[in-house]
């Protein structure tokens, strides 16, 4: 068994993290406050290749595996969640193309993803489509040699800064079977019919953008189908595995970040003549932050493993999403009562890693829709 | 054309740290490519983007460790490394001007580089002098802290800006080949991208012994010899001005102009 990094995962860690702490950190509260996507940010992310690190090398990326790139979101969510997810969401859906999509497909739209000059989405949840998404309702039709896409997409990530999404639309409504008949179709931002409208008043991931889209009869030529007509529900939760890593590994970066500022915060901070950090009460909080943040980290290090190995672990995907995300919302709640009154405002990190935290319990499967697949798969009962 | 670029290691001192007999400890040393080689290193990757220059060769005199910092400057663009060390300068209790000016120099000889670039000093050492002491050893031309520079291959010049003290700059052209000393803010240093970082594990990095470079140890004993390490003592004062915004404000600018700040 092999627990070491290897010198080039060490190096790539050590570069993102200067970039994290030399570009994100000095900006994340003014993005959070503000709501704003950080596109600036997002471009010299680009230009370090942050923003596709896993397309080819052929396609403009850096070609690098799901441990790598679990490595990468970690320093990034440690620093600041809400541009953290703005760098790595932007190129969410492009792990369809990239497994299903046409030669040409990849090369219209991994491209410039890996170069920053695009940014995509996955638009899959629906006002009353969330954790079933079986239930996808939005259609496209067959018109000629177009598709004509019409509904309503709910919470996409990057929904008014995004160029392109991968939409997961109902395409035979008489199919049989739950989860026959979905197709994924690229249906691009400039496209007539389409149109976006930011939501606010996030309680965390204020920098990162999302939004509802509305499609109005939007006409997407035949070839932005991506992968198999109405196998669309297969070809989504082949990711499952990949995307809940990354989620996990997001929880990861926003434990350790919480539980290296609380440690920080209680060397310095003194009351009753000495630094809070001589108390055993503070001493015990700190310890089990970092147990709990290395376990997860252990987890999600296991799941990404997996993926890359080639191994269908949709049990240990959910466990490490599961798990780090709870984590990540215990260990921030824990950094905010280290700081006492100093955490309660965003003059520290720790009040914005409380508010971001909870995001990671909610997206890419809730903590009780893991808990299902994880009693699922343990009691040996199908889909 | 081709450039060399020297490249070290430097460490720096946390802010509380222990000295440790003629060391200061492990403990409080971070250590980091050196900034003003990190400038140097991003003028010569500058260069082979313009199609001003073929290869960037890149060496650093230094132990094994230092290879994860050698592969950061490989991702950041440079074509090959090569590294310098000898048992003989593992047993060196000091690596004066002189040791790394005969190491490089030897270098030099045998890469033969149109133009090599230094920083001006290293963080750690601050000797200041291997640039130029180097372009004496072979023969080169030289200008020393140079914030910004032009190459022009057809008629083998650099031509370079000089910051002087009081505001004055000064142009100079210098015939190659040539040494400059590279100053930091003449560019804005990239990180390493994924890609580089990628790429850089394949890239050759070649170790050099004294012997491959045809010194005998004799070339690298020092002429200096460290006596101590000291933490000079300091006296601080910390005056808390009090006041309105505007009454503070002005009592600072007092303080400043009395300390010679400002005119
Ligand atoms: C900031 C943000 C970004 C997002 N980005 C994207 C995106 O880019 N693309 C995208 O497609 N979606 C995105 N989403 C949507 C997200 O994936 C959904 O919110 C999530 O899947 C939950 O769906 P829901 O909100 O409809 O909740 P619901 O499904 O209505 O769930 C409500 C509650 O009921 C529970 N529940 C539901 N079913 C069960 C069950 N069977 N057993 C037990 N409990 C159950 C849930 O766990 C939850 O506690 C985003 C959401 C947010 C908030």
């Amino acid at each position: 068994m092999e627990f070491g990094l290897s010198e080039e995962q060490r190096q790539i860690r050590e570069e993102v993290r200067r970039f994290a702490e030399a570009e994100i950190e000095p900006h994340a509260q003014a993005y959070d406050v503000a709501e704003e996507f950080p596109h600036e940010i997002v471009e010299r992310a680009a230009e370090m290749g942050l923003t596709g690190s896993y397309i080819p090398m052929e396609y403009g990326g850096a070609g690098y595996s799901i441990l790598d790139t679990t490595l990468i979101v970690e320093e990034l969510f440690a620093v600041d969640p809400g541009i953290a997810l703005s760098i790595v969401a932007s190129s969410f859906g492009c792990e369809a193309i990239l497994e299903f999509g046409t030669d040409e497909q990849k090369a219209r739209f991994l491209e410039p993803v890996a170069l920053g000059e695009m940014i995509s989405g996955a638009a899959i949840s629906e006002p009353d489509t969330g954790s079933d998404v079986s239930s996808v309702s939005t259609t496209a039709e067959r018109d000629g040699d177009e598709w004509v896409v019409n509904g309503t997409k709910m919470w996409i990530t990057n929904g008014t800064v995004g160029d392109f999404f991968v939409v997961l639309c109902k395409t035979d409504p008489d199919a049989e079977g739950r989860y026959n008949g979905f197709s994924q179709l690229i249906v691009e931002a400039d496209r007539d019919g389409f149109s976006a409208e930011k939501i606010t008043g996030k309680l965390g991931i204020r920098a990162s953008d999302t939004a509802e889209l509305v499609f109005d009869d939007v006409r997407v030529p035949e070839e932005n189908l991506v992968g198999t007509e109405n196998a669309a529900f297969l070809q989504q939760m082949h990711f499952f595995d990949q995307t809940r890593t990354a989620v996990a590994a997001q929880g990861v970066g926003i434990a350790r970040g919480a539980s290296e500022a609380a440690l920080a915060y209680a060397e310095e901070r003194e009351q009753f003549g000495r630094p809070i950090g001589d108390f055993q009460a503070i001493q015990h909080k700190l310890a089990d932050m970092h147990t709990k943040t290395e376990a997860a980290r252990l987890l999600t290090y296991k799941s990404a493993w997996k993926v890359d190995q080639g191994e269908d672990i949709t049990r240990l995907a959910s466990m490490a999403k599961e798990y780090a995300s709870r984590v990540a919302v215990e260990v921030a709640n824990e950094a905010v009562q280290i700081h006492g009154g100093a955490g309660y405002v965003n003059d520290f990190p720790v009040e914005r890693f409380y508010r971001d935290a909870k995001i990671t319990q909610i997206y890419e499967g809730t903590s009780e829709i893991q808990k299902n697949i994880i009693a699922r798969e343990l009691l040996g009962k199908g889909l | 054309m081709n450039v060399l670029v020297t490249v070290t290691e430097g460490a720096t001192v946390d802010d509380e740290f222990r000295i440790d007999g003629l060391a200061i400890d492990d403990g409080s040393l971070t250590t980091d490519l050196n900034e003003w080689d990190e400038y140097a290193l991003e003028t010569a990757v500058r260069l082979a983007e313009a199609d001003l220059v073929d290869e960037v060769v890149t060496v650093t005199i230094g132990p094994e460790d230092c290879e994860g910092t050698i592969r950061q400057v490989l991702a950041k663009g440079a074509d090959r490394a090569i590294r310098v060390w000898d048992d003989a300068l593992e047993r060196s209790e000091m690596l004066d001007v002189g040791a790394k000016t005969a190491l490089l120099a030897a270098v030099v000889e045998t890469e033969e580089p149109d133009l090599v670039l230094t920083g001006v000093q290293s963080a750690d050492e601050g000797f200041m002098a291997t640039g130029v002491s180097l372009a004496a050893a072979v023969d080169y031309g030289w200008a020393a802290v140079v914030n910004a520079l032009e190459v022009d291959p057809d008629e083998r010049i650099a031509r370079v800006r000089r910051e002087l003290e009081g505001g004055v700059e000064e142009r100079t052209e210098v015939d190659l080949p040539a040494v400059l000393t590279i100053q930091t803010g003449i560019n804005e240093p990239r990180y390493a991208s994924l890609r580089g970082i990628r790429m850089a594990q394949r890239k050759e990095l070649a170790v050099r012994s004294l012997a491959d470079l045809g010194l005998e140890a004799s070339a690298v004993e020092s002429r200096l010899r460290l006596r101590e390490l000291a933490e000079p003592e300091s006296e601080s004062e910390a005056r808390v001005l009090e006041g309105s915004s505007e009454e503070a404000a002005a009592e600072l600018a007092t303080v400043l102009r009395e300390q010679g700040v400002g005119r």
